[in-house]
């Protein structure tokens, strides 16, 4: 009963497994760039795309600075997650991906977030905001669905870019919703209004809201914050699916979470970054003694 | 919606992790029965390739061993497993190391097997050989039916396995009586008998290892420690 | 830490039920005088309609709301009055709520923080407390013989809009103001402009606080009697300005804004101050109409509000 279920998974993620390795092989041949993290205890290297290579980014709000130096790689198609107690910078940094500092006077990058592969420095001073925004999704911590039907909300970003046809939009909204595991909840009733959805479902929608204009990097701040358990583990087993689409980066401060989530996660202490590892080795047995006591509740 | 529980986690890759550990067990478990089986045939039979066989896949018990410890400690952090998920991960990691000490037991059987094919008298040997067989049939089911007890979370038929230990003991001590017997009436085969003798007690052992992995199954299926109880 | 053995006052049970009831006293006591000086203002007002209705009772009719103004007090009629308010508050309208959102979207979104944008603000606020009387000095010689409009509904029209003009800005502020960060933050975070943010966002949530803030303006000016009686609206008036709509192409006329006019609250105080008591009559209905009238557009602002209230819950 149960054996030939349990082999059906098991064979499943084997056969991610070589998929991956072959991924790796061919990043190898074209020159992108790739990290060796150390797997597990058995030393195991596992070479991964890069999708982001964060590199000496500071910050400043005024002439405070709120990111020290920080050089992390965003795994391409991997859960990232950042970790660390209030104010040590955690959503300051995410929201350095997509621009949102822009929108607030007297603020400063410094270093580089490069984008893979076009090489594009997010931060730099001659790039867009609007065009990093465009590739960049961003879902929040409490669910903010436009007060609009559930079809115009999904429908938004796609009108931006200049989609019209009643077909296209139509199919790219469906696409979307599931791809949020929303569709079949909301099929009926797309011209509904969307604050008619209860918590859970405003924040699926709020991802496939992201989710429908195809970003290279979906940024959540804190999502589940504001939830209920059954709607938090909704939302965390969307986003173990979402990694084989787009490569997620995700901010939070519940570290059960970041463990059940996260392939790679870094651990962030006053605007500086601690440690970054594999989730399996943070989680176990962390190099470094702060990591170490925030994880284990000894931060006092 | 708590009326209709879905089928499997809500997080799929928890439910894969479980069923992946669940699925090494029971490997170790088919190799850890396969070893005691070989041994004793090749005590029996006098077969030093099947004694070889049994010492070289000992490493692959081991192996097996810390690799499903180290899964299920995985599991526990990064899944945060509660209620029967947890009893399942903690009673995981106790079953691999019963299921290894099987492997040490049946390599010490099949060291004395070595021995035997390579001179060893074989006088005691034969004069308990229907007891050995009995043991070794006896012991292997109970391994069997504990596997299979895990298997299927069933605590009935652990229990059944715990209730047949006694018989294990009961075979145990005649064989012995035999052996005492025998070397009261000829003193020459002393350290083949003493051999034997280890060889009757690794095969109660690999029993008593049967009836703790039952009690781990119990412990899963209810919760409660039955073991070290007094016999009923 | 030594435990306490002698509870202070405030953990005295006793005491504090007996500080609850002259606690509850007081509360009861604010209530009862706010309910009686709202019930005396009601009163004030319920008599005053109630006073002018009766005064004007003998006058309400048709031909009241269809008679132009004549020297006989019987057959004198609000007809030009209602119609040249009319169009004053329509010219108001069209005038006031583009400039008024316009400016309150460039305050809230727009404006850089610093010491001018506070200047600008600080200006407008004062703008609401400035004497009606001075806008219509201003627009005599501004948009009267400046501007050579004359003294005509158009003239009127824009002095109306200018007097309301910092009630419409402040309601739009207010309105958008509402709207939560969030909102803005998803959009942005879409890729939007913040021309987009505010086209496809802001405008369209703060409809609601733009469309009550338009009404309390107009509801406000439409009994503003110093400024057009500066700028020279006649009191008595036997014709109606032309006609906005025609019966030949283009259909739509604008000469009407070049005509001379007057308005219901001049027609008011030109027959109070007649001395034939007859004429009091005559202003009392007018009053009570134009009472009903400001009523009318505050209900109408009221339900406004609640529709839009119920469409979108932050």
């Amino acid at each position: 009963m149960q054996t030939s279920e349990a082999s059906d998974k098991v064979s499943a993620r084997r056969s991610q497994e070589t998929s991956l390795q072959n991924d790796n092989k061919a990043a190898a041949a074209s020159g992108t760039p790739r990290i060796s993290i150390a797997v597990d205890d058995t030393r195991q290297v596992r070479a991964l795309n890069v999708k982001a290579a964060v590199d000496n980014l500071s910050f400043y709000y005024g002439q405070h600075r709120a990111l020290k130096n920080l050089t992390i790689p965003i795994a391409d198609k991997q859960v990232t997650a950042l970790i660390g107690p209030s104010g040590c910078g955690k959503s300051t940094f995410l929201r350095c991906f997509n621009r949102m500092h822009d929108l607030q006077p007297d603020t400063r990058y410094e270093g580089s977030i490069t984008l893979h592969p076009d090489n594009l420095n997010l931060v730099g001073p001659g790039v867009d905001p609007i065009e990093v925004r465009m590739r960049i999704g961003m879902v929040f911590q409490k669910p903010n669905p436009f007060p609009k039907s559930i079809f115009e909300n999904v429908a938004y970003g796609l009108r931006l870019r200049g989609v019209r046809n009643r077909a296209t939009l139509a199919e790219e909204v469906e696409k979307a919703l599931r791809g949020a595991a929303l569709w079949d909840e909301v099929k009926d009733r797309l011209p509904d209004s969307a604050l008619a959805l209860s918590g859970g479902q405003m924040q699926r929608l709020c991802i496939a809201r992201a989710l429908a204009t195809t970003p290279e990097i979906l940024l959540f701040d804190e999502p589940t914050s504001a939830l209920d358990p059954i709607a938090t583990a909704k939302i965390e087993e969307l986003i173990s699916t979402l990694r084989d689409q787009v490569t997620v980066l995700i901010v939070t401060h519940n570290m059960q979470q970041a463990a059940r989530v996260s392939d790679y996660t870094a651990f962030m202490y006053l605007g500086e970054l601690i440690e970054f590892d594999e989730a399996a080795k943070i989680f176990t047995n962390p190099s470094k003694k702060a990591t170490e006591d925030y994880i284990t509740g000894r931060y006092g | 919606m708590l009326t209709d529980p879905i089928e499997g986690h809500t997080a799929k890759a928890f439910d894969t992790a479980l069923a992946e550990l669940r699925l090494h067990v029971l490997a170790m478990g088919g190799l850890a029965i396969d070893q005691v089986a070989t041994a004793v045939r090749a005590l029996l039979d006098g077969d030093a390739t099947l004694a070889q066989l049994v010492q070289t896949r000992e490493s692959q018990l081991n192996k097996f061993e810390r690799d499903i410890d180290r899964e299920a400690f995985r599991l526990i952090a990064l899944h945060q497993p509660m209620a029967g998920d947890l009893r399942m991960a903690k009673a995981v990691t106790r079953i691999t190391i019963e299921l290894e000490r099987v492997g040490d037991e049946s390599k010490k059987i099949a060291r004395f097997a070595s021995r035997l094919a390579t001179g060893e008298p074989q006088g005691p040997v034969r004069a308990v050989a229907r007891y050995l067989r009995h043991m070794a049939e006896l012991t292997a089911s109970m391994l069997r039916e504990a596997v299979r007890a895990f298997d299927e979370a069933d605590p009935k038929l652990a229990h059944a396995v715990t209730n047949r230990d006694s018989e294990l003991d009961a075979e145990f001590a005649a064989a012995l009586r035999q052996l005492l017997t025998l070397a009261m009436e000829d003193q020459r085969f002393l350290g083949a008998t003493i051999d034997t003798v280890f060889a009757l007690k690794g095969l109660e052992r690999i029993g008593d290892h049967a009836k703790n992995i039952a009690e781990q199954v119990v412990f899963v299926a209810s919760g409660e420690d039955v073991r070290h109880r007094p016999k009923a | 830490m030594s435990a306490v053995d002698i509870a202070p006052a405030y953990r005295d049970n006793a005491k504090l039920r007996r500080g609850l009831s002259r606690r509850k006293l007081l509360d009861r006591v604010f209530v009862v005088v706010g309910m009686s000086v709202m019930l005396i203002c009601l009163a004030v007002l319920a008599v005053l309609f109630v006073d002018l209705v009766r005064d004007g009772s003998a006058r309400f009719s048709w031909n009241f709301f269809m008679n132009f103004a004549s020297r006989k007090a019987e057959i004198a009629g609000i007809l030009a009055a209602w119609v040249g308010t009319s169009l004053i508050m329509l010219v108001t309208a069209t005038c006031a709520v583009p400039v008024g959102v316009a400016a309150a979207i460039y305050l809230e979104e727009y404006a850089p923080k610093n010491w001018f944008t506070a200047i600008i603000e600080i200006n407008v606020t004062n703008l609401a407390g400035v004497p009606s009387i001075v806008y219509g000095l201003l627009a005599l010689g501004l948009f009267v013989y400046q501007f050579n409009l004359g003294q005509s509904i158009a003239a009127a029209g824009l002095t109306l809009a200018l007097l309301i003009l910092p009630i419409v800005i402040v309601a739009t502020r207010e309105a958008i103001r509402s709207v939560p960060k969030s909102i803005r933050e998803a959009a942005y975070g879409l890729g939007a402009t913040r021309w987009e943010v505010t086209k496809d966002h802001v405008l369209p949530y703060s409809t609601g606080g733009v469309l009550t803030g338009m009404i309390l303006g107009l509801s406000r000016a439409i009994g503003e009697t110093a400024p057009i009686i500066t700028i020279g609206a006649l009191s008595f008036i036997a014709f109606l300005p032309e006609s906005p709509v025609t019966s030949e192409f283009p259909f739509v006329s604008f000469k009407w804004l070049s005509d001379p006019f007057t308005a219901m609250p001049i027609q008011m105080f030109n027959w109070v101050s007649r001395p034939d008591q007859a004429f009091q009559a005559n202003a009392a209905a007018a009053g009570a109409i134009l009472l009903c009238m400001t009523l009318m557009m505050n209900g109408v602002a009221i339900w406004i509000r609640f529709r839009f209230r119920k469409k979108i819950n932050w």
